[in-house]
C-alpha cells in the first residue's frame, strides 16, 4: 500500500498517465516485499534464511528483466550504427555530376534506417527510464545524428536541428506514451562525429574541383565548432566530449589549410591570367611604393 | 641576385612566424625586393605572388578564421544552440543542487560510521546505536529534500542518479549492519525504504544500490568478529558465519553482469572466507562450543566435523579445504601434545 500511494504521489506532476522512471524496480520487488519483511523480525534464523531467498528471487528477476532489456537495447545501438555508417559512405560516394542521385539513396537508407532500427530501440526505451541505459544506445543514437546532419547538410546546406530529428521519430512512438526523444548530450556527440565526415566531404570537394563547396563546408564546420566550445563544458559527462573537441579541432584545422592551399594557387592563377605586373603591390600602401 | 632573394624571402617569412605582427624593418625590405623584382617578369614573379599571398596569412590559421567568421553565421544555428546551452545550464544548476543535498547526505553519514565504529571498541551496543540512529532521522530529512529537487526531472531519474548512488549504498550498507546487530537478520529493501523515509517522499531505492550496500555490510564482518572475540565474546564468530553464510548463497542466485556489483559480489567470498577462519580458530580451541550452549540453551555443540559440513556447504570445494586445515592442526595438536 505505502507503494501504492508512493506512486500515486509520484504521480502528482502534470504527466500522470505516463510510467515513471523508478516504476520499473518498484514493480520488481517492493510491494512483494513488505509482507516478507516483516515476517522477517519474529521469526527465528532458519526461517529468515529462506525470507532471504524469497527476496534474493525477487531481484533475481528484476535483474534478469532489466540485464535482457539492456542486451536487447545494446543489439539496436549496433545495428543503428552500422546502418547509419552505411548512408555515410553512401554520401561520400558523391561527386559533382551524380550528386542528387546519390544524396536520393542515401536519404532512402536513412528512412530505413529509421524504421527498421531506430524503430525497435524507441519500443524498447519507452515506457522506462531511458537515462538508465543511455549508455547502452547512445553510440548508435550518435552515429544517426551524424548520418541525418550529414545528409541534411549536403542536401540544403544546414544543421538538422534536434527537434527536426525529433519530429522524424514521433511517428515510431505509441501515441499513449511520452514520446522518446533523443537527448541533447547525445546530438551533441553526434555533432562533434559529424566534423570529422565533413572534413573528409571538404577534402573530396577539393579533388574534384568544388572549391566553393568546400569553402561553404569550412564555414560550416567552423561555426559549429566554435558553437561547441561554448557547450561542451556543460555537458553531464564532458569526457567524452573534450577527446571528440580535440579531434574536431584537428578536422577544422585540415579543412582551413586545405582551403588555404587552395586560396594561394587559386591567386596564382589569377594573376597569372592578368597580365599586370604590378597587380601583386596591391596589398601594400601607396606611400611605400 | 637569385640566392639574396631567396634568403630574402627566407628571413621575412621566418621573422614573421615568430612575430606575427611584422615588424617595420620587414616592411621597408618589401618595396626594395619588389623593386628589383620587377624588371624580370615571369620566373621570380611566381615567388613574388606566393609572397604577396602569404603575407595575409603571415599566422594563417588565425588570420584565415578571422576572415571566415565575417560570413554572419546563419540566425538559426545561433538560436539553436543558444536554446541548447540554456537548456544544459539549468541541468547542471539542477545537478549542482543535488550534489550540495548529497553533500550533505555524505557528513551526515559519516558521522554515522564513525559512531557505529565504536563497536569494533565493544561499547554496549544500545549505546552505540542510539548515537548511530540519531542521524537516521537527519538522512529522512535530506532524503525527503532530494526528491523534492528531483521531483521537478522525474523523466530524468537516472540522468542524476550517479551523483547520490555511491552515497545512498553507504547509507544502506550503515543501516543494514544496525539492523543487524539489533536483530541478527538482514534489512530488507522494502525496510530500508521505510526507515529512510523513502515511500513518503516518493522516492526509490534501486536495487542495485541496495545490493551493493549489502556487499559492504559484507566487508565490514570480518573486522567485527574478530573485535567481538577480541573483548571475549566467542559466540559472534557461528552467528555472522551463518548470516554471511546465508547472504552469501542468497546472492549467488543474482545473475549478474560484469559490473561494479559483480565486483563487489566477487570480494564477498573472502569476508566469508575471513569469518570462516576465525569460527575454526574458536571451535578447535573449544572456545566457541561452550558459549554456545551457555547462549542457547537448545542447541547441541556439534562435533567440529559435522559442524564443518552444515557451515560449508557452500561448496564441496571449500569444504574439502577446511576439512584439510582441521586435520592438519588436529595432527600439529597430536604432535604437540606427545611432546
Amino acid at each position: 500500500m505505502l507503494t501504492a500511494s508512493a506512486l500515486r504521489r509520484i504521480s502528482v506532476s502534470p504527466m500522470a498517465s505516463k510510467p515513471k522512471p523508478h516504476r520499473l524496480h518498484q514493480l520488481a520487488g517492493t510491494t512483494a516485499l513488505h509482507s516478507s519483511a516483516k515476517r522477517a523480525r519474529t521469526m527465528s534464523t532458519e526461517s529468515s534464511s529462506t525470507t532471504m531467498k524469497d527476496a534474493f528471487a525477487k531481484y533475481a528477476d528484476y535483474l534478469n528483466h532489466f540485464n535482457e532489456k539492456r542486451e536487447r537495447v545494446i543489439k539496436a545501438s549496433r545495428d543503428i550504427t552500422i546502418n547509419s555508417k552505411k548512408v555515410i559512405f553512401q554520401v561520400h560516394r558523391m561527386s559533382r555530376l551524380n550528386k542528387e542521385e546519390v544524396l536520393k539513396k542515401a536519404e532512402k537508407d536513412l528512412a530505413a534506417v529509421i524504421n527498421q532500427y531506430i524503430s525497435r530501440l524507441v519500443k524498447e526505451l519507452q515506457g522506462t527510464d531511458h537515462w538508465k541505459l543511455r549508455r547502452a544506445y547512445s553510440p548508435g543514437v550518435q552515429e544517426y545524428i551524424e548520418a541525418a546532419t550529414f545528409c541534411k547538410f549536403c542536401r540544403t546546406g544546414t544543421l538538422l536541428n534536434l527537434e527536426e530529428i525529433n519530429a522524424t521519430l514521433l511517428p515510431l512512438s505509441d501515441p499513449s506514451l511520452e514520446p522518446l526523444k533523443i537527448n541533447v548530450l547525445d546530438y551533441l556527440l553526434g555533432l562533434a562525429d559529424l566534423t570529422g565526415e565533413l572534413m573528409r566531404l571538404a577534402i573530396g570537394r577539393i579533388s574534384d574541383g568544388e572549391f566553393e563547396y568546400a569553402e561553404k563546408i569550412c564555414r560550416f564546420v567552423r561555426d559549429i565548432y566554435r558553437e561547441l566550445t561554448l557547450l561542451f563544458p556543460l555537458m553531464d559527462d564532458n569526457s567524452d566530449m573534450k577527446t571528440k573537441m580535440d579531434t574536431m579541432l584537428e578536422s577544422v584545422v585540415k579543412i582551413e589549410n586545405a582551403c588555404f592551399r587552395v586560396h594561394v594557387r587559386g591567386s596564382e592563377y589569377t594573376l597569372l591570367g592578368s597580365s599586370d605586373p604590378s597587380s601583386f603591390l596591391l596589398g601594400l600602401p601607396d606611400s611605400e611604393l | 641576385m637569385k640566392a639574396a632573394f631567396r634568403n630574402a624571402v627566407s628571413f621575412i617569412t621566418h621573422s614573421r612566424s615568430i612575430n606575427p605582427n611584422p615588424p617595420p624593418v620587414v616592411v621597408s625590405l618589401l618595396p626594395l625586393i619588389s623593386i628589383a623584382a620587377v624588371p624580370s617578369p615571369s620566373p621570380s614573379l611566381l615567388r613574388h605572388t606566393r609572397l604577396e599571398t602569404l603575407r595575409p596569412f603571415s599566422s594563417p590559421l588565425r588570420r584565415y578564421s578571422m576572415a571566415g567568421s565575417e560570413a554572419p553565421a546563419s540566425a538559426s544555428l545561433d538560436k539553436q544552440f543558444e536554446d541548447i546551452r540554456v537548456q544544459l545550464e539549468e541541468s547542471g544548476s539542477l545537478r549542482e543542487r543535488i550534489r550540495a543535498i548529497v553533500m550533505e547526505i555524505d557528513s551526515s553519514t559519516r558521522i554515522m560510521h564513525s559512531s557505529l565504529l565504536l563497536v569494533h571498541q565493544s561499547r554496549p551496543l544500545p549505546e552505540v546505536l542510539e548515537k548511530a540512529k540519531v542521524q537516521i532521522d537527519a538522512l529522512k530529512g535530506l532524503y525527503s529534500r532530494l526528491a523534492e529537487v528531483i521531483r521537478e526531472c522525474t523523466e530524468e531519474y537516472y540522468r542524476y542518479h550517479g551523483d547520490w548512488r555511491s552515497a545512498t549504498q553507504t547509507v544502506v550498507s550503515l543501516l543494514s549492519f544496525m539492523h543487524w546487530l539489533e536483530t541478527g537478520s538482514l534489512l530488507m529493501h522494502a525496510e530500508a525504504e521505510e526507515k529512510l523515509g523513502f515511500n513518503s517522499a516518493g522516492f526509490a531505492l534501486d536495487i542495485e544500490d541496495y545490493l551493493t550496500g549489502l556487499c559492504f555490510l559484507s566487508n565490514e564482518m570480518p573486522r567485527y568478529v574478530v573485535n567481538r572475540v577480541l573483548a571475549g565474546d566467542y559466540d559472534c564468530p557461528r552467528k555472522v558465519l551463518n548470516f554471511l553464510t546465508d547472504l552469501n548463497a542468497a546472492f549467488r542466485m543474482l545473475n549478474l553482469r560484469n559490473d561494479f556489483l559483480r565486483k563487489k559480489f566477487d570480494s564477498m567470498k573472502y569476508d566469508l572466507k575471513r569469518v570462516e577462519e576465525v569460527y575454526y580458530d574458536m571451535k578447535i580451541r573449544r572456545l566457541a562450543s561452550e558459549d554456545s550452549t551457555e547462549n542457547h540453551g537448545t542447541e547441541e555443540v556439534p562435533a567440529v566435523e559435522n559442524k564443518l559440513f552444515s557451515v560449508s556447504n557452500i561448496n564441496l570445494q571449500n569444504f574439502s579445504r577446511l576439512l584439510t586445515h582441521t586435520l592438519s592442526v588436529r595432527f600439529c595438536v597430536g604432535v604437540d601434545r606427545r611432546i
